[in-house]
């Protein structure tokens, strides 16, 4: 993508994840306002700033003109609200429409919404419109561009993969995939005197199928929303053996992390969905950070250091019974990381049934934020509950949720799909590389939409690595 | 004496740029060490090449040169990627070294506007923030309102034989050291690069008997959309390949090579790897193709394509004679590397004049480029936006959905160079579009423009179109019969295994001038092969050249704006993007930034 469009409508699920009561789809665009008209079958224009009771069909299969077709599913009673541009949040038209709140409902509102013309939001988008239209103040915007700029790298997608099964870690592998066989295939047009094939038309069809087969499995997988991600991150973190595996036990309420007095127990990253004051949160105990002993364990470390990219919030556990770590002690990277992951910071100072090695004020400006535990006598879980949540929705309204990530996701999958089969075709009829690289390059930039894009010098680089070319 | 422009340099970015400045009316200085040494080939004698090709059509269907010269003087010519469809075909030619420079410099000498300077450049000058004047080393100066530098390898060149060094632009030829400082003085920041050269042998001490030939195509398919035939005899290029005995040599010697034991710093081209880099980065291939190819009819040089290297002169002679039929050659050059001095070319705007000395035109390798080619398509667009300028008109900049001439300008200015810069067709988002079939549709209408065009190409080009939009009619509306159904012409050819000469057998009758008729077919079969193609990307090139229409201020302040990171603050101001696209291409700006910087223009335009 070289850059937003700013001038096209777009939508996203605007309330946090959850099973809870309503939930909200917004709009913003020129086209909102018809576009929602159109999906409640409306003849006349909504009243701005009134909410309308309306019943929102699935007119993607039906022609909205034709009076003999059979009535539209209605999908579900809905209050829309129009805010007539400027008088909005993002300072264009924009129309939130309340609905029922599951997470299954609430995509295919917007699924309908994409399919009436609306384009799915970047993550932040709104909140950039916002800012363009001139609605929000410096402060803010910083805080957005981060954001926005955040969710793009692979890396981070990546972290979320390992942490939640999501489809990135397969998406990377097909993108991968095709993208050497892209250089290869730009290899044989930029360099027809080298005397060997780069690739032959059977290899080439044979790895097109392959990149065919496993798109049409991932959109089949994620349209089936097995997927679909609910919750933010909270990750734990903290020294090895400060205590994270209690407090993730405690506030998970069950013994899933085994805990152990060794330090670096927790190999892994450990899960769990959990509820926190009716927000459903996605809770992550990591690896104690620090210089690991074994291969397992670095592997574990670096999981965690990338959780933290992705995190809405980190609680960082330090054990109060103990001597500080010195600054930096083996958690270098972490100490780089906590400079550069936006999410605010818990500190919890655990096992405080036990007698205090050090006072709060050591710890200096933090001392403000923290919060003292113990897991024994179940002391300061509550408090650190509450202290999540005000964490969580203090920057909320910036973030997109999850699950509309993953339906980025399937979008561009299904975009990359069709390219690809429009590849396979070229192939079997014969025709030459510019053709079928026309296709791929149409399923790659789709990819690279999700994985990151990449520079093009990048392709080239990445043929010289692989041959030997040139006179 | 005063002129216009002064164009310094008389190699292939030179002749072009003092071409265009003096076919736009301006009268032009072009300062250069010998008569003997106009668009001299330092290097292999081609032109041409897969995508290279596609540049050389671009400089001609504008107006240029280098076609012209090459079909005069071609001895071998080829259409690359044949098999392949017309997107990628790309025409390349072995040039008659010697004759294509005598070619170029008669061109020049007949040309009114042009007065040769043959002396070594020194010091430029300014007064009030521009270019006024050049100074020779000899301290006479001539006055002129703006400069086109085109001094290749020349800038602090230093040659490198095994452990010999000298300073010196091409072999032979003294460097430019004055020139070079008072570059640097300007402030623009600078690299170093590196490229190298292959041996040349005798032709009299080679057994040719011993290798595989290498024809050439006939029948022959020119360079230029003005040339109907090839009068040149042609020849053929020999095929030898190194050995695991040549390889073992290489290994053998490698810390006496400058480019592996340290001496060389530069950086050389990914593209044309050394001899050394072959073997070394490569040891599992067993054998790399060398090509012998003549630098002339009746000369004697052989160029060693594909042996460049920066080994000692023994070594070389060893390498040589291990190889099958070189057993006695005679070396009459030995290989070397030279490393000169580049301007980082986000230096320049997109019409190649420095943006910190108005008047001051860079194009060619000075630019971080590799390339005959390359340096000849920046030739004529400095020279034409020199001349442009100098008459107070604005500067043409060609997009990269116009021509692959687009693509390499702005590649440059907006990247910068870290390497030399080859182009590939792989940089072309709109391949299909960018063809040599084409290039005079997409790009002679500028040049009648700009006024490089003149009247008998132009009577050419009107015919052509002519016969183009009638071959389009007729295309739509025939019908022709496939798999026992009627369809039109259109239809038909969307079918990849159904080729135009298919149907023209089956009762499609085109209107073809049979002087150029492999253009007037190449046309319309590329336009119809790639209609679904071009079609589906024509919303993305209109949405791209929107982008590029949203200009940006020249002084447009990126230091303090909100949400704007201090790294792309950084860029953006080194860099100084045109237009809003052109800021989307800058490496490290993130589409947020972009979608910030284009509101705030917007709203400063408003304001």
């Amino acid at each position: 993508m070289a850059a937003f469009s700013t001038t096209d409508t777009i939508v996203a699920v605007a309330t946090p994840p959850g099973r809870g009561g309503l939930g909200l789809v917004r709009l913003s665009g020129l086209a909102a306002e018809p576009i929602v008209r159109r999906l409640t079958r409306r003849r006349t224009p909504f009243v701005p700033r009134h909410a309308t009771f309306a019943r929102l069909a699935d007119v993607t299969t039906v022609d909205a003109t034709d009076d003999v077709t059979p009535p539209a599913r209605i999908v579900d009673h809905v209050v829309v609200t129009w805010f007539a541009a400027p008088h909005s949040f993002t300072g264009e038209d924009v129309v939130e429409i309340g609905a029922h709140g599951s997470p299954v409902l609430l995509q295919r509102v917007v699924e309908l919404a994409m399919a009436a013309g609306a384009r799915l939001a970047e993550p932040g988008e709104f909140t950039l419109r916002a800012h363009l239209n001139g609605r929000l103040d410096l402060v803010q915007a910083e805080a957005i561009a981060d954001l926005v700029d955040a969710v793009t790298p692979l890396q981070a997608r990546a972290a979320m993969d390992q942490l939640e099964g999501t489809l990135t870690e397969a998406i990377g592998r097909v993108d991968a995939a095709l993208f050497d066989l892209i250089a290869r295939l730009e290899a044989s047009l930029d360099f027809p005197e080298e005397g060997f094939h780069f690739v032959t038309r059977a290899d080439a069809a044979a790895e097109v199928e392959a990149v065919r087969a496993t798109l049409a499995m991932l959109v089949t997988e994620g349209r089936a929303g097995r997927v679909v991600r609910e919750g933010r991150l909270v990750v734990v973190t903290g020294a090895p053996n400060a205590g994270k595996s209690s407090l993730f036990n405690a506030l998970v309420g069950a013994s899933r992390a085994i805990v152990t007095d060794v330090p670096g127990t927790t190999r892994d990253v450990l899960s769990e969905r959990v509820d926190v004051g009716g927000v459903p949160i996605t809770l992550v105990d990591t690896a104690g950070v620090r210089e690991a002993r074994d291969v397992v364990e670095a592997e574990g470390v670096r999981r965690a250091i990338e959780a933290q990219t992705v995190a809405a919030v980190i609680v960082e556990v330090v054990d109060g019974s103990a001597p500080l770590p010195a600054v930096g002690a083996g958690g270098g990277d972490a100490a780089k990381d906590r400079a550069t992951s936006p999410a605010p910071r818990i500190i919890v100072v655990s096992k405080v049934d036990r007698p205090r090695a050090w006072p709060n004020a050591t710890l200096g400006d933090a001392a403000d934020r923290i919060v003292e535990t113990s897991v024994v006598s179940g002391a300061g879980i509550d408090a650190l509950r509450r202290r999540i949540l005000s964490a969580l929705t203090s920057r909320d309204e910036w973030r997109d949720t999850p699950a509309v990530t993953n339906l980025r996701h399937v979008a561009q999958l299904e975009t990359a799909l069709a390219a690809v089969e429009r590849a396979a075709q070229e192939l079997d009829a014969g025709a030459t590389e510019e053709l079928v690289l026309a296709g791929l390059s149409d399923a790659r930039a789709a990819l690279e939409a999700i994985t990151g894009v990449r520079a093009p010098d990048d392709l080239l680089r990445h043929i010289f690595s692989r041959f030997c070319i040139g006179k | 004496m005063t002129f216009d422009v002064v164009v310094i340099g008389a190699g292939h970015a030179g002749c072009e740029a003092a071409w265009a400045a003096a076919r736009l009316g301006c009268r032009v200085g072009l300062c250069t060490l010998s008569a003997d040494t106009v668009a001299l080939m330092p290097c292999n004698p081609a032109i041409g090449g897969t995508a290279k090709g596609h540049l050389v059509r671009e400089i001609d269907a504008l107006g240029g040169l280098m076609a012209r010269a090459i079909d005069a003087t071609g001895i071998q010519f080829k259409l690359l990627n044949r098999s392949r469809g017309p997107a990628v075909w790309s025409p390349r030619a072995q040039a008659d070294k010697r004759r294509y420079g005598a070619w170029m410099r008669d061109a020049l000498e007949r040309e009114p506007n042009i007065t040769w300077l043959f002396r070594r450049a020194g010091r430029i000058m300014t007064a009030g923030g521009r270019v006024t004047g050049l100074a020779f080393e000899d301290g006479e100066s001539v006055a002129c309102s703006a400069i086109v530098v085109t001094t290749g390898t020349f800038l602090n060149g230093l040659i490198h034989v095994g452990d010999e060094q000298r300073p010196a632009g091409r072999a032979g030829e003294p460097p430019s050291c004055d020139l070079a400082t008072s570059i640097r003085e300007i402030g623009v920041e600078m690299g170093r690069l590196k490229t190298g050269t292959p041996p040349r042998l005798d032709r009299r001490s080679i057994d040719f008997s011993v290798f595989g030939e290498e024809p050439g195509d006939d029948p022959v398919v020119p360079f230029s959309f003005l040339t109907t035939r090839i009068e040149r005899p042609q020849v053929a290029c020999h095929l030898v390949y190194t050995s695991e005995r040549v390889h073992e040599i290489v290994r053998r010697s490698i810390d006496r090579s400058p480019l592996y034991n340290g001496r060389i710093q530069g950086i050389g081209p990914r593209y044309c790897p050394s001899l050394e880099d072959k073997v070394m980065r490569f040891p599992d291939k067993s054998r790399h193709q060398i090509f012998l190819e003549p630098e002339g009819i009746d000369v004697d040089e052989i160029y060693v394509n594909g042996l460049s290297m920066s080994l000692p002169r023994d070594v070389q002679e060893e390498i040589v004679h291990a190889l099958p039929g070189l057993e006695r050659a005679s070396i009459l050059r030995h290989a070397y590397a030279v490393e000169y001095d580049f301007v980082q070319p986000t230096e320049l705007h997109r019409s190649l004049e420095t943006k910190r000395l108005p008047g001051l035109f860079l194009a060619g390798q000075i630019n971080g480029t590799s390339g005959y080619e390359e340096a000849a398509a920046q030739g004529l667009m400095a020279g034409l936006n020199a001349a442009r300028i100098v008459r107070g008109d604005a500067a043409i900049v060609l997009g990269r959905d116009e021509a692959y001439i687009g693509i390499l300008i702005d590649d440059l200015v907006t990247r910068g160079c870290l390497e030399p810069y080859r182009m590939f067709t792989s940089r072309a988002e709109h391949r299909l579009l960018l063809r040599i079939d084409n290039a005079d549709v997409r790009l002679t209408p500028v040049g009648h423009r700009a006024g490089l065009v003149d009247a008998e190409r132009w009577r050419l080009f009107e015919a052509r179109m002519e016969r183009l939009d009638r071959n389009r009619a007729r295309a739509a509306t025939t019908r022709v019969t496939v798999d026992g159904r009627r369809v039109t012409v259109e239809q038909a050819l969307a079918q990849p295994p159904v080729t135009l000469d298919d149907v023209r057998g089956g009762g499609f009758e085109m209107d073809v001038d049979p002087e150029r008729a492999h253009l007037d077919t190449a046309t319309i079969e590329a336009e119809l092969r790639y209609r679904g193609y071009l079609r589906r990307h024509a919303a993305d090139v209109a949405r791209a050249r929107a982008q590029e229409t949203r200009a940006i201020p020249v002084h447009f302040e990126y230091r303090g704006i909100p949400g704007l990171s201090r790294e792309v603050v950084e860029r953006l101001t080194t860099v100084r993007p045109e237009t809003i696209g052109q800021a989307a291409r800058v490496p490290g700006v993130t589409p947020a930034a972009v979608a910030i910087v284009a509101a705030r223009v917007a709203r400063g335009a408003r304001a």
